[in-house]
């Protein structure tokens, strides 16, 4: 009960030529994040377990059935490996309905399905619309109730919330976490905000210069478990003030939430602004208050 | 930062808290700390760690006589004194460290604190963060 | 005199559907491959279907005419095993008209399936869907507009061509004699009023059917917003 990928693909990317390395084991059931830098591998990840692109060389297996071998010469096509894919512009097809849209997923009709996501998704209103006149949240739920008509074991998202504004964002998290939760696929999601993972995903991945660079849950993965510190997050440096014989450092975190820290010159001499940076304190310093 | 290499000599646990102790040279330095699975890993006695804390939480003494329940006292020699308008730095040598501790400059100018002053500096325990040595400490897991 | 007009415009009319009709079916497939196919002379195909929109159209009549000639092996196999004489006859024009309106047909055939997003098939072959199923469903139902384009310019090119019907086809009455072809044979036998005729009706029907294509593609774009 699990996706085994080993794969390795040369691709093009903006900073010249990559090799894309994986090899990892995921656990089937999971909702798993990858995360990295655009550019890192990440897409092209999701679109090699969907047979959208084909690897140069490896292995990729999911729940026991092989769906890319380069010495068993196996490559099974998108079609036949039981999956749904969200695409980032959502793909869906303008000839069609949203209903329509449910329907041509189906490899039989399933009247009560698309019902149930339809519901699920609130749609109602939408049903007998075509994808022009919806806005951006409501094509996203489509597309979304879409990739789950087929009742695909694996259900691909690629960055499904990259076009959305903040606050449709969250609303839109919610609605991931509980289709994953009410329908069980296995869900890999593309994302490069932090604070995405946080809220949706108990695992991720972290793909840089397309290789893994670190994997686990996200409190593992994000914080630094060789400090004893209790309270830590990870952030941005927006920006260093002096003042007096000490600086002021802001730093904004995958939350966006802002903290000033105070530092000495020896600390902030090899920051500057951009840098990722880690701020902890021990567990005996914050005060708590009921609000 | 202040930080100070040594090893791990006594833990003491209650519950999840636990007060560990570190010789740094022949010096005992406390921290307090509250456990969790991942620290379990590095934190045992005989291993190497960076006692750290911050400037800010380091007080300063001098010809101090009596009790004190700080645990951390550090005998050092001043060596630097810079004076801002409201906080003031003060560097000092202890051992083969440097410690740096920032202070009001009221204090500073209170206890008249000046370069080759011997002066006692002190931190709380549970002010004390201990991370695993740096060079031990694989960046990817 | 009227029956030999409007057999005239049934000759045109016949030549325009049925090359339509046919280009409909070979250039939807060579559409699709030239749109997707990563094949490495594919430039060499596309030059090739572009060819008639740059050659004249005596240099293409010419060569059919030739290959239709029975001292060649094309020529000669057809008059021998399947006893047709192509040079000078209804269905040889029509070949020809094919051939020369190639690109009419398949350019804009083409370009729609280019700018339609990857993420369209895609998605579809994701959902389960074969490219046959893919093409029907997905993508020739979204390029609507150029399928339009394709055929009201294939037919209305059809209608006006002259060179190539002329060189192949000749001048026969109820055979191969076409309205363009008219008007110039109208002219030179002065006979004015006739060609006045054969130009109106060509006029009016391009730009009637120009009209018709450019207002139902303006109601394709309303359309999609339901």
């Amino acid at each position: 009960m699990a996706i085994r990928i080993d794969i390795k693909k040369k691709m093009l990317s903006a900073n010249g030529e990559m090799n894309l390395d994986i090899n990892t084991t995921l656990q089937m059931g999971e909702l798993i994040t990858l995360f990295g830098p655009s550019g890192a591998g990440k897409t092209t990840l999701l679109r090699i377990m969907a047979g959208l692109v084909q690897p140069d060389s490896g292995h990729l297996e999911v729940d026991g059935e092989t769906w890319f071998d380069s010495n068993k010469k196996i490559n099974l096509p998108p079609q036949q490996r039981g999956i749904g894919f969200m695409f980032q512009d959502y793909a869906l097809f303008p000839n069609m309905t949203v209903e329509e849209n449910l329907a041509f997923a189906q490899d039989e009709k399933d009247n009560s399905r698309i019902t149930e996501l339809i519901d699920t998704f609130g749609l109602n209103e939408f049903r007998k619309r075509k994808p022009a006149g919806l806005s951006g949240g409501q094509k996203q739920r489509v597309a979304l109730a879409r990739a789950l008509a087929r009742k695909p074991n694996l259900l691909l998202l690629d960055e499904p919330l990259s076009a959305l504004d903040a606050s449709m964002r969250t609303s839109l998290q919610d609605e991931i976490a509980r289709a994953h939760q009410l329908f069980g696929a296995t869900t890999l999601l593309v994302s490069h905000d932090m604070n995405e993972v946080f809220r949706l995903s108990t695992h991720v991945v972290c793909i840089e210069d397309g290789g893994i660079s670190k994997s686990g849950s996200p409190e593992k993965v994000f914080s630094d478990t060789s400090i004893s510190g209790k309270f830590q997050v990870v952030g941005q440096v927006a920006r260093i003030d002096k003042q007096d014989v000490v600086n002021i450092v802001t730093v904004i975190t995958g939350s966006n939430m802002i903290v000033k820290v105070i530092a000495v010159d020896d600390d902030t001499q090899p920051l500057t602004e951009g840098d990722r940076v880690l701020v902890f304190t021990k567990a005996f310093n914050p005060i708590i208050k009921k609000i | 930062m202040n930080k100070l290499n040594g090893i791990i000599a006594n833990i003491q646990q209650a519950g999840s808290i636990m007060l560990v102790d570190i010789k740094v040279n022949s010096h005992l330095f406390s921290a307090m700390l509250i456990a969790s699975d991942e620290e379990n890993s590095w934190l045992k006695t005989g291993n190497r760690v960076d006692v750290v804390f911050k400037e800010t939480e380091v007080s300063l003494a001098k010809g101090l006589s009596g009790q004190i329940c700080l645990r951390n006292r550090m005998l050092c020699t001043v060596k630097d004194v810079t004076k801002g308008e409201l906080l003031s730095k003060v560097t000092m040598d202890f051992m083969e460290y440097t410690i740096v501790s920032v202070i009001t400059t009221r204090s500073v100018e209170a206890l008249t604190i000046q370069p080759s002053d011997e002066v006692e500096a002190m931190v709380k325990a549970n002010e004390v963060t201990l991370m695993r040595t740096t060079n031990l400490n694989a960046k990817t897991q | 005199m009227d029956s030999e007009f409007l057999q005239t415009l049934w000759v045109t009319f016949k030549l325009a559907a049925s090359t339509t009709v046919i280009l409909m079916i070979i250039g939807l497939p060579v559409a699709y491959f030239l749109a997707y196919s990563r094949f490495r002379f594919r430039p060499v195909i596309e030059a090739l279907v572009s060819m008639p929109l740059v050659l004249p159209p005596s240099v293409i009549g010419y060569y059919i005419l030739v290959a239709y000639s029975p001292q060649n092996w094309f020529g000669r196999w057809l008059n021998e095993s399947l006893g047709i004489r192509l040079a000078f006859s209804f269905q040889g024009i029509l070949i020809a008209s094919v051939i020369f309106s190639l690109p009419f047909m398949i350019q804009p055939l083409q370009n729609g399936l280019r700018a339609l997003p990857e993420s369209f098939r895609e998605a579809a072959y994701t959902l389960g869907k074969s490219k046959s199923q893919t093409f029907f469903r997905v993508l020739l139902p979204n390029i609507k507009p150029s399928v339009i384009t394709a055929i009201a310019l294939t037919f209305a090119h059809c209608i006006g061509e002259f060179g190539i019907v002329l060189i192949v086809g000749g001048n026969m009455p109820g055979q191969t004699r076409v309205a363009s072809i008219a008007i110039y044979d109208e002219v030179q036998s002065l006979n004015f009023n006739m060609a006045n005729r054969y130009a109106f009706v060509l006029f009016a029907i391009s730009f009637i059917l120009l009209t018709v294509i450019y207002s139902i593609n303006k109601k394709h774009e309303t359309w999609r917003m339901m």
